[in-house]
C-alpha cells in the first residue's frame, strides 16, 4: 500500500446547529444488538450527520470510521484502509492483516481470517462505520464483506451508509434480526424537525405557514432545506422567496443552487464551477486549476459562508464540497462552459503529478477525454502501483486505454498482461504479449545498437514478456513451455535483474520438482533463493527454503532438511526489528524432522514456538503446513480423532501454492482411516481419486499411490483375499523402483516399510527381511525412526528377528527401545511430555467411573478443589479439555485398562 | 469472437427513462446527451440512445445521486 490519507479515517466534525433527533438515536442504539446497521438514503439526507452526532453521544466504545472514495473500489486498498480505520480505534487489531496484505499475491482469505481472530480477541465493544459504501462495486469486496459479516464477533458491529442497498446477504440478516435499518422515510425531516431546523438551528424568523410551506416543497429533504436556509439568509422578502419556490415545480436543489449561486459575487461563482471537477479541493490545488494564489483564501472565505464546504482534516487544509452541490455545479459547468472542462482536468492532473500523486493524475487524465496523456502517466505510475500491489487498479487504468493508445506502446501491453496474470486469469494475456512481441520483433528488424536509453527499454520489454509468457504457461499447466520461457528470461536478464532472475530460477525449479526431478529441482531452488537474497526479497527466500527442505526429504535428507530450515530460521530473525514472514514456517518444518526421529517433545515445542509467533509471521501456506504437522504429532501420540479434526481443519484452511502438492492431505486423513481400523472411508477416498494399482506412475502421485498400496494390505489382512496382497506388492515394488530411479532415498525408505510388511504377510519373511534390511541402511544415517515404528506389532516383530541376527547394532537397538506403536502402552507413556503423577493417576480411574467430584474427593479423602486441581492438571498433560476425552485417551495410552473387557486397539474407534 | 456478437441487452439501444418533477433540459449533457422532456403529469422524461448496459447504469447512478425518484426505464423498439 501507498501511503494512507489519514483523513479518510477521522470521525467527521460535529457541525454547529444541528437539529436533535432522539427517534432516530433509539433506532441506531437498536444496533448494539445487531451485526449490522444499514442507513440507506440518497444524498443529502443527513446520513453522515446523524452517525457523527449519535457517535458522540454514545457511550464509552471504541469506534472506527472510514470515509470511502471510488480509489477505494480495490480490494488491496479497500481492507488495508478497514483495518487501518479498526486501528485508530483499537491499537495493533489487524496488524498480522496488514502484515499479509503488504505480501506479495497475498490471499484475501488469509487477510479475513487473520482481522476476524484479532478481532475475537478485542475485550471491548468496537463500532466500524464505513461512510459511502456506494462507491464500491467490485464484488471481490462486496463478497468478503459479507463473508465478514458472518464471523463477525458479537462485540463488533459494522455500521455501513450508502445512496443503495449494498449487494451484502440482507434479508438473511433481516430474518434473523441481525440488521438494524434506517432509510429515507426515517431519515426525512418531520414537520416539527424543519420547524425546529429554519428557526433555531439557522435562526430564521418564519411564520408556522411559512414552514408548512418550505415542508412541504422539500419533503423534509435535510439538504434542499439547507439550501433554502442559505438562500433566505440576508434576504428582505423572506416571504417572498417562500412563495416563488414554493410555487415553482423544478428539481428543488436545481431552484435553489439557482438562487444560491445568483446571489454570489462573480469571482466566487466561478471559482465553484471551475473546481467542481475536484474530488477534494486545498488551496495550491485550486491556484493550479483556476490559476492566482487566492486559493486558500476562497476556501476559507466559503468555509465561513457555509457553502457546502466539507473540511478533511482539523488544520482545514483539504476540503470536498457536499456531493450533491458539486454534482449540481458540475452539471451548470458542463452545460455552460463544456469546452473549458478538458483544459481544467488536464491543470489539476498536472498539479497531482506534479505533487507526487499519480493515480489522481491518471484519474482526471481519463475523465478529462485525454487517453494519450492517461498512458504517459500510468506507464509512470506503473511501478509503484505494482509494488504496492494495487493490481484492481492499474486494471482498471488498463481497460479504460482505447486500443489504438496501447497501440505502440509495449511496456503497457505487457504490464495488462501482468496485471490479469496476476489475478490468475488468462483472458486477454495472449493478445497483449503478442501485441508486445510484435513490436519487439519490429524494433529487432529496424534498430541493431540504437541510443542506450531505447536499449535499455528494449530489454526490459523483451524480459517481462519472457516472464509473463512462462508465468501464462505456468497457470495453463504447460510444463515444458514454463521451463522454456523461464530458461529465456534468464537468457535476457541482465546479471543485476536479481529478481527477475530469481523468480525464473523459481520457476524451473518448480518444473523440475513437479516432473519428479529433484536433483535438477534442487539446484535451481538453491540458484532463485541466492537471487532473491541478493533482491533483498528475503521472504521469499524463505518460501523457497520449504522448497528445499521438502525436496531434501524426498531425497531422504533430514539433515539438510534440518540444516535448510535452521539457517532460514537465523535469517527470518535477523532483518530488522520484526520477524520475517515465513519463521512460522521453518518451525513447522523442523517439527516434521523431529517427529521423523521420534524426538516428540522437540517436536512440539517447535509447533509451539511457531504459533507463539503468530498468523503473520507465517505464509500463506504455513496454515494448512502446521495443521498437517501437528495432526501428524497428535496421530504419533496416539490421538487419531484429534489428528484427524486437526486434517479436517487443514483442509479448510487450504491455500494452494505454486508447489506441487505432493502430499495431499485429503491421502493423509485416508492413511490415519486405515490407522483407525475405518478401511472402507479409507477405500472411498481411493474410489474418489479414481486411483488404480495399474496407472503409470509419477512423482506428482506417488504419496498417493502408496496409499492406495497400504488400503490394499489393509483388505487383504481383512478379508485374507490373495489378489489384494498381490496387487498391493506389485505396485509397492513399481513405486520403489520409480523412486530409486529417480534418486528419491526418502521415497524409498517410506515405501520399503510397507513393502516388507507385504512380503511378511505373504510369508516370504526372508524377502521381508532383506527390504526392511535395505531401508535400515539407507534410513540409518539421517536418523528415521518413525516411520518404522508407525507399522505398529507387525514390523516390531520383524525387527526383533534382525535383532536377533545382530543384536549388537545400536540403530535396531533404539528402534526397538522406542517402542512398536501408537496404540500401546509403552509407546503411549512416552507420548506424554509430562507423565501423569500417582495421585492424577487414580483420579484419570475414579473419572472411569459413575462417581461424581464430591464422590471421587470423598474416595480419595481429599476435599473436591483438590481433585478440580488434579483434573485440571491431568486435562493439560493429556491435552484434552472433558471427562469423556480424558478417559479415552487414557485406554488409548494404556493408562486404563478397557472398561467391558473392550480390546484397546477398538477403543480408539468411538 | 466478432461473428459471434448478436444484438442482446449487452448492446446499445435507446431508453426512455422517466424521473419525477421537473428537471431543465440544461442538464441534458449531465446525462450522457439525453433529451429531457418534460411531461403532462408533472415528470420528466430521458430519452435517447445509450452505448450500453454499463452506460444506462452510468445515468440511472447520477439520477440516485442527485436525489430523483425514478418512475421507470423502457427500452425502446430498435429503428
Amino acid at each position: 500500500m501507498g501511503p494512507l490519507l489519514t483523513t479518510k479515517l477521522h470521525v467527521p466534525r460535529r457541525r454547529r446547529g444541528v437539529v436533535a433527533r432522539s427517534r432516530l438515536g433509539e433506532l441506531l442504539g437498536r444496533g448494539d444488538e445487531a451485526a449490522l446497521t444499514l442507513v440507506s438514503a440518497p444524498a443529502g439526507f443527513g446520513k453522515t450527520t446523524l452517525l457523527t452526532e449519535w457517535l458522540a453521544g454514545a457511550e464509552e466504545r471504541s469506534i472506527a470510521w472510514l470515509s470511502l472514495d471510488e480509489r477505494d473500489d480495490d480490494p488491496v486498498v479497500f481492507w488495508a484502509y478497514l483495518i487501518s480505520a479498526l486501528q485508530t480505534a483499537v491499537a495493533g487489531v489487524g496488524s498480522s492483516a496488514l502484515a499479509v496484505l503488504r505480501e506479495p499475491h497475498a490471499s484475501m482469505d488469509e487477510v479475513l481470517a487473520s482481522l476476524i481472530n484479532d478481532l475475537d480477541a478485542v475485550p471491548d465493544d468496537v463500532v466500524l462505520v464505513l461512510d459511502d459504501y456506494h462507491v464500491i462495486t467490485a464484488r471481490d469486496v462486496h463478497e468478503r464483506m459479507a463473508l465478514l459479516l458472518e464471523r463477525l464477533p458479537p462485540h463488533v458491529h459494522l455500521v455501513i451508509a450508502t445512496r443503495a442497498d449494498p449487494p451484502l446477504p440482507l434479508a438473511r440478516l433481516r430474518a434473523r434480526g441481525e440488521l438494524v435499518e434506517v432509510r429515507a422515510a426515517d431519515l426525512r425531516f418531520t414537520t416539527a424537525e424543519t420547524a425546529r431546523y429554519l428557526t433555531e438551528s439557522m435562526g430564521l424568523a418564519l411564520n408556522a405557514e411559512h414552514v408548512a410551506a418550505l415542508d412541504a416543497r422539500t419533503e423534509g429533504w435535510i439538504a434542499a432545506l439547507q439550501l433554502a436556509a442559505l438562500s433566505m439568509r440576508g434576504r428582505d422578502d423572506v416571504a417572498g422567496f417562500i412563495t416563488g419556490f414554493a410555487g415553482d415545480d423544478r428539481y428543488v436543489v436545481d431552484y435553489l443552487v439557482e438562487e444560491v449561486l445568483q446571489r454570489q459575487p462573480d469571482d466566487v461563482r466561478d471559482f465553484l464551477l471551475q473546481t467542481s471537477i475536484l474530488s477534494r479541493l486545498s488551496g495550491p490545488l485550486c491556484d493550479g486549476v483556476v490559476g492566482g494564489d487566492g486559493g486558500t483564501t476562497m476556501l476559507e472565505r466559503l468555509d465561513r459562508a457555509n457553502l457546502f464546504l466539507v473540511p478533511l482534516d482539523d488544520r482545514r487544509h483539504w476540503y470536498r464540497y457536499h456531493h450533491l452541490f458539486a454534482d449540481v455545479l458540475q452539471a451548470r459547468l458542463l452545460a455552460e462552459r463544456p469546452e473549458s472542462i478538458p483544459e481544467l482536468h488536464r491543470r489539476a492532473g498536472d498539479w497531482f503529478a506534479e505533487n507526487g500523486e499519480p493515480a489522481e493524475a491518471v484519474r482526471h487524465a481519463l475523465t478529462g477525454g485525454d487517453p494519450e496523456r492517461a498512458a504517459d502517466l500510468v506507464e509512470l505510475a506503473m511501478p509503484a502501483a505494482r509494488q504496492n500491489r494495487q493490481e484492481t487498479t492499474l486494471r482498471h487504468w488498463f481497460s479504460q486505454l482505447p486500443e489504438h493508445v496501447l497501440r505502440g506502446r509495449p511496456v503497457l501491453r505487457a504490464g495488462y498482461a501482468g496485471a490479469i496474470l496476476v489475478h490468475g486469469e488468462l483472458d486477454g494475456v495472449e493478445e497483449h504479449l503478442r501485441e508486445a512481441e510484435r513490436w519487439l520483433d519490429e524494433i529487432g528488424v529496424r534498430a541493431t545498437g540504437g541510443a542506450g536509453a531505447e536499449d535499455a527499454v528494449v530489454r526490459a520489454v523483451r524480459s517481462q514478456v519472457a516472464v509473463y509468457r512462462a508465468a501464462q504457461a505456468r497457470l495453463t499447466g504447460d510444463l515444458q513451455a514454463t521451463t522454456r520461457h523461464a530458461r529465456r528470461v534468464l537468457e535476457l536478464a541482465g546479471d543485476d535483474e536479481h529478481l527477475v532472475r530469481g523468480s525464473a530460477a523459481g520457476l524451473l525449479g518448480l518444473a523440475y520438482w513437479t516432473a519428479g526431478d529433484l536433483d535438477d529441482a534442487h539446484r535451481w531452488w538453491t540458484e532463485s533463493s541466492a537471487q532473491l537474497r541478493r533482491a533483498g526479497h528475503h521472504s521469499d527466500t524463505l518460501g523457497v527454503s520449504i522448497a528445499l527442505a521438502d525436496i531434501a526429504l524426498a531425497r531422504g535428507r533430514l539433515r539438510e532438511a534440518e540444516t535448510v530450515h535452521r539457517s532460514g530460521l537465523t535469517a527470518a530473525f535477523r532483518h530488522g526489528g520484526s520477524v520475517l514472514r515465513g519463521a512460522a514456517d521453518m518451525y513447522v518444518g523442523l517439527s516434521e524432522v523431529a517427529l521423523e526421529r521420534n524426538e516428540l517433545a522437540a517436536a512440539r515445542e517447535h509447533l509451539a514456538a511457531s504459533a507463539a509467533l503468530g498468523d503473520g509471521a507465517g505464509l500463506p501456506q504455513n496454515r494448512h503446513r502446521s495443521r498437517l504437522a501437528t495432526a501428524r504429532l497428535r496421530a504419533a501420540g496416539g490421538d487419531l480423532d484429534g489428528a484427524v479434526d486437526l486434517l479436517d481443519e487443514a483442509e479448510h484452511v487450504y491455500v494452494g501454492d505454486m508447489f506441487p502438492d505432493v502430499r495431499p492431505i485429503a491421502a493423509v486423513r485416508a492413511r490415519m482411516c486405515l490407522a483407525r481400523g475405518r478401511v472402507d472411508e479409507a477405500f472411498d477416498w481411493a474410489g474418489k481419486r479414481a486411483l488404480s494399482p495399474e496407472d503409470p506412475l509419477s512423482y506428482l502421485h506417488e504419496f498417493e499411490h502408496a496409499t492406495l498400496a497400504r488400503i490394499l494390505l489393509a483388505q487383504h489382512e481383512l478379508s485374507g483375499d490373495p489378489t489384494c496382497l498381490t496387487r498391493a506388492t506389485e505396485l509397492l515394488e513399481r513405486l520403489r523402483h520409480v523412486a530409486q530411479e529417480g534418486m528419491r532415498t526418502g521415497s524409498v525408505v517410506q515405501l520399503s516399510v510397507p513393502l516388507a510388511l507385504a512380503h511378511r504377510a505373504g510369508g516370504d519373511v526372508p524377502r521381508a527381511l532383506a527390504t526392511l534390511e535395505r531401508a535400515l541402511t539407507l534410513a540409518e544415517p539421517e536418523g528415521y525412526v518413525r516411520v518404522f515404528l508407525d507399522e505398529g506389532q507387525a514390523m516390531t516383530s520383524l525387527l526383533e528377528v534382525l535383532a536377533t541376527r545382530e543384536g549388537t547394532r545400536p540403530y535396531l537397538r533404539r528402534l526397538l527401545a522406542a517402542g512398536p506403536g501408537p496404540v500401546t502402552a509403552a509407546a503411549g507413556r512416552q507420548a506424554l511430555v509430562e507423565p501423569l503423577s500417582a495421585r492424577e493417576l487414580d483420579v484419570l480411574r475414579l473419572l472411569d467411573t459413575d462417581l461424581d467430584g464430591p464422590d471421587i474427593a470423598r474416595r480419595l479423602f481429599v476435599s473436591v478443589n483438590t481433585v478440580r486441581t488434579h483434573t485440571k492438571n491431568l486435562y493439560a498433560k493429556l491435552g484434552v479439555n472433558n471427562r469423556r476425552a480424558a478417559v479415552r485417551r487414557g485406554r488409548d495410552l494404556g493408562l486404563l485398562t478397557a472398561a467391558g473387557g473392550r480390546a484397546v486397539s477398538t477403543a480408539v474407534v468411538p | 469472437m466478432a461473428e459471434n456478437r448478436h444484438i442482446g441487452l449487452s448492446d446499445a439501444g435507446r431508453y426512455e427513462i422517466r424521473i419525477e418533477g421537473r428537471i431543465s433540459p440544461r442538464w441534458a449533457p449531465w446525462f450522457g446527451g439525453m433529451s429531457l422532456t418534460a411531461a403532462d403529469d408533472g415528470t420528466t422524461v430521458l430519452s435517447g440512445p445509450v452505448a450500453d448496459q454499463a452506460a444506462l447504469h452510468g445515468v440511472l447512478t447520477r439520477i440516485r445521486d442527485l436525489g430523483l425518484a425514478l418512475v421507470s426505464v423502457t427500452r425502446l423498439d430498435a429503428d
